[in-house]
């Protein structure tokens, strides 16, 4: 609301002014319980619990868990299912419950080589991981270096948001 | 309640908001309906403009979101909403260069919203005048598309390829004995009106953005689909057996041709600069595939008597949608992809065969189908065929089911190594096929021990077996429940009665050689 208040002082002059960055629920932060999704040894999504420092603002969270769940699992009883090189290079929450995901990274960007398993099931820990965490994350976008991208490794169609798969994720971890 | 979303997008609006330098004013929305006055805030460089006043200019209505603002114009709605550069407008994504903000209560967006919502939506353009502060609305003016014409009619099919300088955006609509091409920006045609002496096309014609093929009687059916390097529109037309007279869209229907399974597309993975996976030891999917395509091909062209088509034959790159273009276009009876898969589980083994999930995907897809299944009524010149081609493979779930259920089986059947089952995936190089299609993981090249397998003629001809008596199978199956062939006696009369020389011969075709592709359909690495 500052930041309101400052845009109509501003209108109402129809000066060029100086305002503050506001704060707000974006930058308040607290320590939160988020379920990261990994590969099993069963090969099935399993949920890793962590604790991170979480903004309040959905809008603002998202991100972070999106990039946490890149840096890979913290334990070996899971495994890695993006390429270590990955970035999140943003990540948005529309309205009507679509999230974008904006990947980046040089496999990405050069072509990753690998098989339609390890492909379905990293762009799946990123939707499942969304979805358990964000009640308004309903379908995940994916994107590559900002642009829509036909697949991430030749196999999965990205042309549309995708929805969880609940029979890729381990019946404990639903 | 509409009083309280709106407060809250306002206020999640202004807690997105971060404001440095900024100035503001009136602009004006120049549309060809005539002006209108609207506000705009500028601030690090960026013109914001009020989306109420600019929806309203634009004859549209705009309303809080539980997180945002919905905007429609034109019958189009798009959304936006706070900390997010992204608007989207059906599936499609909506790209601004920085987040909307909120001023007095009021949600402001980068003009540029507007450009990519009336593009898509409206086929109008948006663009910022900042000599005169004007947001200019006007329509869409692409470079004029090259279109090139050819005709040809073979074996009582008529033939008629569109081939485009770029790719372009287009409708076909079905009318009283034509058809109507319609592109959404201009065309260069090369000529206004044509004449054909052929069988089914009684001449074309060229106006504005349309082209409109005149057929030379009503039960002329047509069919379409899309070609990609260079961007191509293939229209086949054939006598008898004329689409039901839905109006509005063409939808993509599969020909009527001899019943039964007569043409077998194989789709080598990857292939060129696109590797696929690689193993520990450095083998590449796109070898093997190619390798087992290869054998595969053969296998059914002497066993099963089909024709075999290849999607590559040699270690080119070809796209995705190109793969299942070329299914279409040969009308395939089956589409079955061979590909090697991956796993981080350093063990992992075993095969698996996957057909097409829509479910996972298509939530938007379906709705957006609705909606333009309805817009297609009054307006004919709606997206419904596009939509309806991009999930094409949707009619043919079932019979892909059992195609998928047949190879797994005879997969597990020939091999010890683990059965990883039947399963459903959004694969892209499925969503297009108008055939049942499958696509079979034939082993994990991610595995030591099964890369090793996989190199070797004995594993692979014991893959290409199980795949041939798969497709066998199917075929029989299918042949059989659409009456094609008669079911197998029961086993108590087979060995005892002579044969009926009233029952219907089993077609007897000549083992055929597989086809390559041909060389106008390939990408070239």
């Amino acid at each position: 609301m500052l930041a309101a208040v400052a845009l109509l002082a501003a209108v109402a002059c129809g000066k060029k002014k100086e305002t503050p960055a506001n704060l707000n629920a974006a930058n308040r932060v607290a320590v939160r319980m988020v379920r990261l999704y990994y590969e099993s040894p069963q090969m099935l999504l399993v949920a890793e619990p962590r604790n991170i420092a979480l903004p309040e603002s959905p809008a603002a969270a998202i991100p972070v868990v999106a990039r946490e769940l890149i840096k890979g699992p913290a334990t070996a009883a899971s495994l890695r299912l993006f390429p270590a090189d990955t970035v999140v290079r943003g990540a948005y929450l529309l309205p009507g419950g679509t999230v974008v995901v904006d990947l980046g990274g040089p496999t990405l960007q050069q072509g990753w080589g690998t098989g339609s398993h390890q492909e379905l099931m990293a762009a799946y820990s990123l939707v499942q991981t969304l979805s358990a965490n964000f009640a308004d994350a309903r379908r995940v976008r994916i994107l590559v270096n900002g642009s829509p991208a036909e697949t991430l490794a030749g196999h999965v169609s990205l042309a549309r948001s995708l929805t969880p798969m609940p029979v890729l994720v381990e019946p404990k971890s639903r | 309640m509409k009083r309280l979303l709106a407060l809250g997008a306002v206020l999640v609006l202004a807690a997105a908001s971060i404001v440095l330098a900024q100035t503001s004013g009136q602009a004006t929305l120049r549309t060809p309906a005539g002006d209108r006055p609207f506000t705009y805030v500028q601030q690090s460089g960026q013109v914001y403009v009020n989306a109420e006043e600019v929806v309203a200019g634009l004859g549209g209505t705009i309303a809080p979101d539980s997180s945002g603002y919905k905007v429609t114009v034109g019958g189009a709605t798009a959304a936006f909403g706070p900390d997010s550069r992204y608007g989207v407008v059906r599936d499609d994504l909506i790209e601004m260069p920085v987040p909307p903000i909120a001023v007095e209560g009021k949600p402001y967006v980068p003009w540029q919203f507007f450009q990519g919502f009336l593009a898509r939506a409206t086929s109008q353009d948006a663009a910022w005048d900042p000599a005169t502060q004007s947001l200019v609305i006007r329509p869409l003016q692409r470079d004029a598309i090259a279109v090139q014409v050819s005709v040809a009619n073979v074996q009582g099919i008529s033939k008629i390829v569109l081939t485009l300088s770029a790719p372009a955006e287009y409708s076909i609509v079905k009318e009283p004995q034509a058809y109507l091409v319609r592109f959404r920006s201009p065309v260069r045609a090369p000529f206004g009106d044509q004449p054909y002496e052929d069988p089914n096309i009684a001449r074309m014609t060229f106006a504005a953005n349309d082209v409109r093929i005149q057929l030379t009687a009503p039960d002329v059916a047509g069919d379409a689909y899309r070609l990609e390097n260079p961007p191509r529109i293939v229209l086949d037309f054939r006598k008898g057996a004329a689409l039901a007279p839905v109006p509005g869209a063409l939808v993509p229907q599969k020909p009527t041709e001899a019943p039964g399974i007569r043409t077998i597309v194989i789709d080598p993975g990857h292939g060129g600069r696109e590797v696929g996976a690689v193993g520990p030891n450095g083998l590449m999917e796109k070898d093997i595939t190619l390798a087992i395509a290869r054998k595969l091909a053969a296998s059914l062209a002497g066993k099963v008597g089909a024709r075999v088509v290849l999607t590559r034959d040699d270690d080119s790159v070809v796209s995705l949608d190109q793969r299942t273009a070329l299914a279409n276009q040969y009308k395939a009876d089956l589409f079955l992809s061979v590909h090697l898969n991956a796993a981080v589980v350093k063990d992992a083994k075993g095969s698996e065969t996957y057909f097409l999930s829509l479910e996972a995907s298509d939530e938007l897809a379906r709705k957006a189908a609705e909606t333009e299944n309805a817009a297609a009524a009054s307006d004919p010149s709606s997206d419904l065929k596009l939509i309806l081609w991009d999930l094409a493979q949707q009619a043919y779930l079932d019979e892909s089911s059992r195609f998928a259920q047949a190879i797994q089986e005879e997969m597990n059947a020939a091999t010890a190594v683990a059965n990883r089952g039947v399963k459903q995936a959004p694969f892209k190089v499925l969503v297009g096929a108008t055939m049942p299609a499958a696509l079979v993981e034939v082993g994990f090249i991610s595995n030591a021990e099964e890369e090793a397998k996989l190199q070797t003629d004995a594993f692979q001809d014991l893959m290409v077996d199980a795949l041939t008596r798969a497709v066998q199978r199917y075929k029989t199956e299918y042949e059989t429940r659409i009456g094609l062939i008669q079911p197998p006696a029961p086993a108590t009369t087979t060995t005892a009665a002579p044969a009926d020389p009233k029952l219907p011969a089993k077609p007897q075709s000549a083992p055929q050689q597989p086809v390559p592709v041909p060389a106008t359909t390939r990408t070239e690495p």
